[in-house]
């Protein structure tokens, strides 16, 4: 691959992040009321005092450059400040500890989405106006239009509540927890099988809308017709003509996606009170704990970006033609 | 030749009328064809009915001091739907809830679209480092996780306005709402007019407006505008879509007001009350309904307005 396509694609992904850290710093800068007068809630401080707070965290000198670098260079470092809620924890551990749940959350969704949600799209394109095509379609039009709580719920009702197939919320048993290793996983696998369905089929709607329409161009190329005067049979026209070229702007798509996926991931934790950075991130909202919230913006957001930028690399491996 | 000049000025005008007839007619007769359309226009007209004026099928909405049931009751004659935790009924509550959704979602629509189209049309036209600038803006704003960037924007948004302000009526969560939407939403809008606007000021009567004098602001106005503006119109529609199911989300996770409930907001208290485990079914369904209704009623129709009114862009979705 082209060092310079790598290069335009390395800078412009540190670029975006640094818009992402200066427009966080910014952001909760622009609120009224200055963070000492938050923390130093007692009328009576004198000016002395206060003054030795602020040169201490650094207040007194300009917002832009010196707090703006300061807050970069700590940024940098990984500190991201302390929680107020959980009681001054770094607000690093605080994420840490429940960015396991959310990974292993939205990580089998993409994997359970991809495979059916492309397959589907895959065949309904294929066989344009068939009955997997027209039933197809709608669900996915459908399941489009829901957020993903809205899956949740019925799910809930359902299953949970009124079948007792699985428990209504959590990743583990409360009480009489199993302590075999086998036993923990069977349920924490119990716990998971609702979310992990409620963010699938969130999913699964715009996938195989999108697949559907690529599989849909790539039929009237060129090489398509070719293939088919070829006389090759319909099976080998979709596996090795349609079906690669269709899957390449899904690249791009799925890591374009993971934005929204984190947002649907969020409702969908509340609903089953699983606890990843969704519900951390409602805690701390309704704690106005911006520190924290800060932290998940911060986070999230690189990580949208550098699944972009994975995407573009990928995708400039597979198709040469991206890369001029 | 003054005389001839009088006659031609009536004579264009009237061609122009006629043209613009014909284009009216030609796009209804396309539009009736599409039945996935017309479906949706029709529950949007059912929904619009229901928005402006709640208080004719339910009364005033009902609050904790005005309920009229028993709490959590199962739908019965008395309350169709049911009741919520408050004994209100739940019919009320979605009736009124159809108002401040709708309404939020209209004026998220109209900010989102009004800076889509001013990026949009101005990046294109004038090209250059402008364009450069906004695009790039337009490209950070598409890379962000928007939502998670309302979240972060909701509360600090309102702490600057203060929680008392008000607007038309509606209180500062909710404005707040409909800004959050607006910052993060327009980017795609954006993204979408300047690719139309690059090809139409390539055209003829843009050069001919260039060359009888007129300024930029002129042509962008009276030349550009009018060329996008059937994208703008569907886009629109699709917008208001993704709006509506922002503001149920974001009231959904708490930033909603929960004396001016949307649907997001009263499932929002469907979630804190602990509805889905207690099964009660009814307080979830109808203010869910509604939001897939009205979301999907919104993407069948622009969808449509998309194939009708940009019939070379071929097949989307």
């Amino acid at each position: 691959m082209g060092s310079r396509y790598l290069g335009r694609k390395l800078s412009q992904a540190a670029l975006t992040i640094v818009a992402i850290v200066i427009l966080n710093f910014l952001l909760f800068r622009a609120m009224p009321g200055s963070p000492e007068r938050i923390l130093l809630r007692n009328p009576h401080i004198t000016q002395e005092q206060l003054e030795a707070v602020r040169a201490r965290w650094g207040l007194d000198r300009p917002l832009i450059p010196d707090q703006l670098v300061d807050y970069i260079a700590s940024t940098a470092t990984g500190d991201l400040g302390y929680s107020l809620k959980f009681q001054g924890k770094p607000v690093v551990d605080v994420i840490a500890d429940s960015l396991w749940p959310t990974v292993l959350l939205i990580g089998l969704g993409e994997l359970v989405a991809i495979t059916i949600g492309l397959s589907i799209g895959a065949y309904a394109g294929w066989k344009r106006g068939g009955v997997v095509d027209r039933v197809g379609s709608g669900i996915s039009l459908i399941l489009y239009s829901m957020p993903y709580f809205v899956i949740g719920m019925p799910l809930i009702i359902i299953f949970a509540a009124g079948l007792h197939w699985f428990p209504t919320s959590g990743m583990t048993s409360v009480g009489g927890r199993p302590t075999d290793p086998i036993g923990q996983l069977v349920d924490l696998g119990r716990h998971l099988v609702l979310p992990l369905v409620t963010v699938a089929l969130g999913l699964i709607g715009s996938y195989s809308i999108i697949m559907r329409s690529a599989i849909l161009e790539t039929r009237s190329e060129d090489y398509m017709t070719t293939a088919r005067a070829k006389g090759i049979s319909d099976v080998r026209q979709l596996r090795s003509h349609a079906l690669p070229n269709a899957l390449l702007p899904m690249v791009t798509i799925i890591a374009i996606n993971l934005g929204y996926v984190v947002a649907g991931a969020i409702t969908a934790e509340i609903v089953f009170n699983w606890p990843g950075l969704g519900s951390l991130t409602v805690t701390a909202l309704s704690a106005r704990d911006y520190p924290v919230l800060q932290g998940v913006f911060l986070l999230l957001s690189v990580a949208v970006v550098l699944a972009n930028l994975v995407a573009d690399v990928v995708y400039g491996l597979l198709d040469p033609r991206v890369r001029s | 030749m003054t005389a001839s000049t009088v006659v031609a000025v009536p004579n264009a005008r009237r061609e122009a009328w006629r043209l613009r007839l014909r284009g009216a007619r030609d796009f209804a007769r396309r539009f009736l064809r599409r039945r996935d359309g017309l479906v949706g226009v029709l529950v949007l007209l059912v929904f619009a009915v229901v928005a402006i004026a709640p208080g004719l099928f339910v009364g005033p909405l009902e609050t904790a001091v005005s309920a009229t049931g028993l709490p959590l009751d199962p739908p019965s004659s008395a309350h169709v739907l049911g009741t919520d935790e408050l004994g209100r009924d739940m019919l009320n509550l979605t009736i009124h809830g159809a108002r401040i959704s709708m309404t939020i979602g209209l004026l998220a629509t109209l900010i989102t679209i009004f800076f889509g189209a001013v990026i949009g049309i101005v990046a294109g036209y004038l090209g250059g480092w402008a364009d450069t600038a906004l695009m790039r803006l337009t490209d950070f704003f598409l890379v962000l996780p928007t939502f998670v960037l309302a979240i972060i924007l909701a509360p600090v948004l309102l702490e600057i306005i203060g929680t008392d302000a008000e607007f038309l009526g509606i209180k500062a969560t909710l404005l707040v709402i409909v800004a959050v939407i607006g910052i993060t939403s327009w980017a795609t809008t954006a993204r979408i007019i300047r690719s139309q606007v690059l090809s139409v000021k390539e055209r003829m009567f843009v050069d001919r407006a260039r060359v009888i004098g007129s300024g930029s602001g002129r042509i962008m106005r009276r030349h550009i505008f009018p060329n996008v503006v059937n994208l703008i119109v569907a886009q629109s529609v699709l917008t208001f879509a993704t709006a509506v199911f922002t503001e149920t989300t974001l009231s959904f996770i708490g930033l909603g007001d929960p004396f001016q409930p949307s649907w997001g907001q009263i499932l929002n208290l469907a979630q804190a009350t602990g509805a889905p485990g207690l099964g009660a079914w009814w307080y979830i369904l109808p203010p869910a309904a509604c939001v897939v209704l009205v979301v999907l009623a919104f993407t069948l129709v622009g969808n449509a307005l998309d194939d009708v009114l940009n019939p070379r862009a071929g097949v989307r979705r």
